[in-house]
């Protein structure tokens, strides 16, 4: 099993609002460059100041475990090897505001607190319909 | 501020495990509502609105068409969301009536899950991708609404150090209030704290009796005019104030920073408090939407009835069990007691608490509270009373 959740999982669909944040291998997240808010996931309108001047801030991948399950019922037929799992939202570090989902890789998830430090790392997966590469961000204990 | 409308009928179905109904969920919307309309003495074809919620199946025309309504005159959903509507689809039963758009507006929901399928089963769908709307968080197998509210239950017992028994209390109570209540599908199936603690995980922080179960029926009401309820069989019970309000959009949306650990019903509570000109210390009882036993404590707090901190305590020592709990709380045993239609049980409950026709009846009802599903929004809450 190479990817975190198995290789039955499927893969995200790849579209405009999320090609960066699922093939750039970095943390890619909006930021606005009238008032320089951030905010996630990507959207028309600065949720700050409402402007559409809208660009991409490169996130070190640094944050802090906010919250996490541990999923122990596969909620669908292709996880059923993949429980148990554990799902994070990390805040980032230089990105005030984003708060993000995850996996978290290589701990036992009877482990995991909140407020422990991640760092990010990526699962990389060829587009199996030729698209670009997918580089899925994970998370590991910092 | 509030409308003028009155609830003069309340009706279900019989009451099914998933996929036990014998009835497709049309007809299951029908008993519900012949019933409803029934108890308030009112003929079918006098029926002259409907509003439901969640993206319910079974349109207006069809069920006017159906059930022989002389001419329809008003149809609503409210917008986004699932059982977090229900008091937001009485509240627009209330206006409609109120600002006399129409006369007799029935509420209600219906569900099938045999017919249908689960409600609550991954939405990432089969084969294929993973929809990008979806995929920032269901890449990483968060998939349904018991993960995405287990993730803000474990945050709020982390900020206010709430443990594993606060969130077993809820579903003890329900699950006793159901014991009384015959209509329920618990009924003569009590549960103990052991067999609580022993039952699998399905998502940390949740066990299996920490979700609700889903199950087949129907329930409705009929909202009218105080006026035309004076001549009607059953006595009216106001619509004393409702209220809807805002949080963040659904998915990856629920988890940004400003709301994690909440179930987005502050708002809620604030203006429901303040259209009625009453607060937490005046209700008798109350109905709250257990999606899952977690954002019922959230909810609990939110709306002013203890500080997040005392909600352990709040809920502890049997103090949401029967008609003379300290806090009399879902009495017919509620989404996970009685029967998950959507959260509709809850409104027709709180309505028959002050009829003084529960089957686990407070003395002397007033105010009469359903608070609808937490965590998602918007949130809405309704509050009933004598008219």
């Amino acid at each position: 099993m190479s990817r975190a959740l198995g290789d039955q999982w499927p893969l995200p669909q790849i579209d405009d609002g999320n090609r960066g944040w699922f093939t750039s291998g970095e943390l890619s997240v909006q930021k606005c460059l009238a008032c320089g808010a951030f905010q996630h996931p990507p959207e028309d309108v600065c949720s700050s100041c409402q402007s559409f001047d809208l660009g991409v801030h490169l996130s070190t991948g640094l944050g802090r475990i906010e919250s996490l399950v541990i999923v122990r019922h596969p909620p669908h037929p292709a996880l059923v090897d993949a429980v148990p799992y554990a799902v994070v939202v990390v805040s980032l570090d230089d990105a005030p505001g984003v708060n993000v989902v995850g996996n978290l890789l290589g701990a036992p998830p009877e482990e995991l607190r909140i407020g422990q430090a991640v760092s990010a790392s990526f699962e990389e997966v060829p587009d199996p319909e030729g698209g670009e590469t997918l580089r899925i961000p994970q998370w590991k204990l910092a | 501020m509030h409308g003028k409308a009155v609830v003069v009928g309340v009706g279900e179905s019989e009451y099914y495990e998933r996929g036990r109904s014998p009835h497709s969920e049309f007809q299951l919307a029908c008993i519900a509502i012949r019933n409803a309309v029934e108890d308030a003495g009112l003929k079918l074809s006098e029926i002259d609105g409907f509003v439901s919620y969640m993206d319910q199946r079974n349109p207006p025309l069809r069920l006017a068409q159906a059930l022989g309504v002389d001419e329809l005159r008003f149809a609503a959903e409210p917008f986004s969301g699932g059982g977090n509507n229900v008091g937001a689809a009485v509240q627009m039963a209330d206006a409609a009536v109120s600002a006399g758009y129409a006369r007799h507006v029935v509420v209600f929901r219906a569900i099938a899950q045999g017919q249908f399928g689960r409600f609550g089963a991954g939405r990432a769908g089969a084969a294929g991708r993973i929809p990008a709307p979806m995929a920032w968080t269901a890449a990483h197998g968060l998939l349904n609404a018991a993960a995405e509210c287990a993730m803000h239950t474990r945050r709020f017992m982390h900020d206010h150090d709430i443990s594993q028994e606060a969130l077993c209390d809820i579903s003890l109570a329900c699950y006793a209030n159901a014991q009384r209540n015959p209509r329920a599908i618990r009924y003569g199936r009590p549960l103990t704290r052991e067999a609580y603690h022993e039952s699998r995980w399905i998502v940390e922080p949740f066990h299996l009796f920490d979700c609700c179960p889903e199950n087949d029926g129907a329930a409705a009401v009929v909202v009218s005019t105080p006026e035309r309820a004076r001549d009607l069989a059953r006595p009216p019970v106001s619509i004393v104030a409702a209220a809807q309000g805002i949080g963040p959009w659904f998915g990856i949306r629920m988890f940004q920073p400003k709301p994690l650990g909440g179930a987005f019903y502050g708002d809620v509570g604030r203006r429901l408090w303040s259209n009625a000109g009453l607060g937490p210390e005046d209700i008798d009882v109350a109905q709250f939407y257990e999606n899952f036993t977690g954002p019922v404590l959230m909810a609990i707090s939110e709306m002013g009835f203890c500080e997040p901190g005392e909600v352990e305590d709040f809920v502890a020592d049997g103090a949401l069990v029967g008609p003379d709990a300290r806090f009399p709380f879902n009495t017919s045993g509620g989404n996970i007691g009685e029967c998950y239609v959507h959260g509709f049980g809850l409104v027709n409950e709180a309505v028959r608490q002050v009829r003084g026709e529960s089957t686990c009846q407070v003395k002397d009802v007033e105010h009469s509270l359903m608070v609808a599903g937490p965590g998602y929004s918007p949130g809405s809450a309704v509050l009933f009373g004598r008219a």
